[in-house]
């Protein structure tokens, strides 16, 4: 059980690293810059945020197939695949919480910070450190939503039991097995992960507010 | 201090072109005034100085170099902060700029004595009223001690009272600068008690510069004395500018006639408002003058014009 604990954590937490690697500057990119279809780009990044994880499985399961498109690589029913999908599901909800949280800071910020003398990098990181409490809520909200889900998990995975189980698939496993008790239990786990990641998160945030 | 000089400065926007300023210097060591309405492109022209407008043929020098940021310091139209103390937003130029800790201080004490803003220290300063973010927005110009100071018109916004003692301290502030400042203002006011030298600017083209009261007292386009507050009227022989309150009620030698829209008491001030073909007019009235109404057709003359282009 310890097992699918670790499997769980490492997959999701590789999966939201991912997003914010991807997620954070696109997100600045949509707040800060001005090009044609921005609005459009928002649009999607905003529907994404809301997308069905179990769609998300079933287009990656589509291309990870053996007999789909990327079939070659080998990945369908790996932990990779479940990384994917999560990553693509946890992406849209990075960038459009950061979208907003750099949004919500002066545009003039990034000229004072220019004049006073920072450079590019130094900007950036000045206004990260700004819009941190955003940030921060933009990683809760992205692996809340990938580690309690089990549709994308138990499409691309296939939810074998030494390989690509994660708690979510093993509730659905133990529940459909009659197994009440197991299931329970391992729900129990699952919110206590949850609140153990997010209760750090929360520590780390509410130090940092100004 | 040395001069700073624009050239082949041209920005457009949307297709618009916003500034045209072929070339264009400002005196070392003295303070400047851009005054122009709205939409004039002077808060362009403060960018363009300060590097915040790319377009690669522009060109911008102090005594020949190309203005680096070191060399600025920038106060904007609104405040923008970090949602931090005061002092830790004053000190953040300074860090960038790598002074030295114990000097930060120093600098900082100096400014927020200069500028009475020492009980705001610790404060946040996202949470500043006002009056409050400007002097703070003043301060952290201040500290970092460059050459070239830019301000964007600093007293934006403010409340009339807050405006009028924050007036009243800014030439003393802009001389603790001890710098090459160049002030964007629309209010002739402001451009007037606090610089030395004045450019106007028009549509983004700069139509008069020079001592700042020679060019106020003396303007020769229509255009520039509208932006100086002068009323720019058409007679049979030419284009005269009525300087503000040079205007009064009765025949003269360069007489109007001018259909009444209202007649205000402000505060004890009494003045009739009204139009000259279509342009309005203020007459300032005095105890004897007859009481007014709105679409009565009077005469007024000016007591001083000067005739403009």
């Amino acid at each position: 059980m310890s097992s699918i604990v670790l499997r769980t954590l490492l997959v999701s937490g590789l999966a939201t690293m991912l997003a914010v690697l991807i997620g954070v500057p696109a997100g600045y990119l949509i707040a800060r810059k001005v090009f044609r279809g921005r609005t459009l780009l928002l649009s999607l990044v905003n529907t994404g945020m809301g997308m069905p994880p179990v769609v998300v499985g079933l287009v990656v399961w589509v291309l990870l197939v053996r007999s789909g498109p990327f079939g070659d690589l080998g990945l369908i029913y790996t932990p990779a695949a479940m990384v994917l999908a999560q990553f693509l599901i946890a992406t849209p909800i990075v960038t459009g919480f950061t979208a907003a949280s750099i949004q919500s800071l002066s545009p003039r910020l990034p000229d004072l910070l220019a004049v006073l003398g920072a450079g590019r990098v130094r900007t950036l990181a000045l206004l990260a450190r700004e819009a941190r409490l955003g940030l921060l809520v933009a990683v809760m909200a992205a692996f809340g939503a990938i580690v309690s889900e089990v549709g994308a998990s138990m499409i691309v995975g296939g939810n074998l039991q030494r390989s690509t189980r994660v708690l979510t698939t093993a509730i659905v496993t133990e529940t459909s097995r009659g197994e009440v008790e197991r299931a329970l239990a391992l729900g129990l786990m699952l919110l206590t992960l949850s609140f153990c990641v997010n209760l750090t998160l929360t520590l780390v945030q509410q130090r940092a507010r100004p | 201090m040395t001069d700073v000089t624009l050239e082949h400065v041209r920005v457009a926007r949307e297709g618009r072109l916003v500034l045209d300023v072929p070339t264009l210097t400002l005196r070392g060591g003295r303070t400047t005034a851009i005054l122009g309405p709205n939409g004039s492109g002077k808060t362009t022209l403060l960018r363009v100085i300060a590097g915040l407008e790319s377009e690669r043929t522009m060109s911008v020098s102090i005594g020949g170099s190309p203005v680096h940021t070191r060399d600025l310091a920038y106060v904007f139209q609104e405040d923008v902060f970090l949602r931090e103390s005061v002092r830790a937003n004053l000190e953040l130029g300074l860090r960038l700029r790598g002074i030295a800790s114990a000097e930060r201080h120093q600098r900082i004490d100096d400014a927020a004595g200069v500028v009475a803003i020492g009980h705001l220290l610790d404060r946040r300063a996202d949470r500043l009223s006002g009056g409050e973010g400007r002097r703070v927005s003043l301060a952290r110009a201040l500290c970092l001690r460059a050459p070239l100071v830019l301000l964007d018109e600093p007293l934006a916004g403010l409340d009339e009272g807050t405006h009028a003692r924050l007036l009243d301290e800014l030439p003393r502030i802009v001389a603790a600068f001890d710098a090459t400042t160049i002030l964007v203002t629309h209010s002739r006011d402001e451009a007037l008690r606090i610089a030395d030298d004045l450019v106007v600017l028009v549509d983004g083209r700069v139509r008069a510069r020079g001592e700042a009261r020679d060019v106020a007292e003396h303007p020769r386009v229509a255009a520039v004395a509208e932006v100086l507050g002068y009323t720019v009227l058409a007679t049979p022989a030419q284009t005269v500018a009525v300087p503000p309150g040079a205007m009064r009620l009765g025949g003269g030698r360069l007489e109007f006639s001018m259909i009444v829209d209202r007649a205000t008491n402000v505060a004890g001030v009494s003045e009739v408002v009204g139009r000259i073909a279509g342009v309005v007019v203020r007459v300032p009235l005095t105890d004897g003058d007859a009481r007014q109404n709105p679409g009565d057709r009077v005469t007024v003359h000016a007591t001083r014009v000067y005739g403009v282009e």
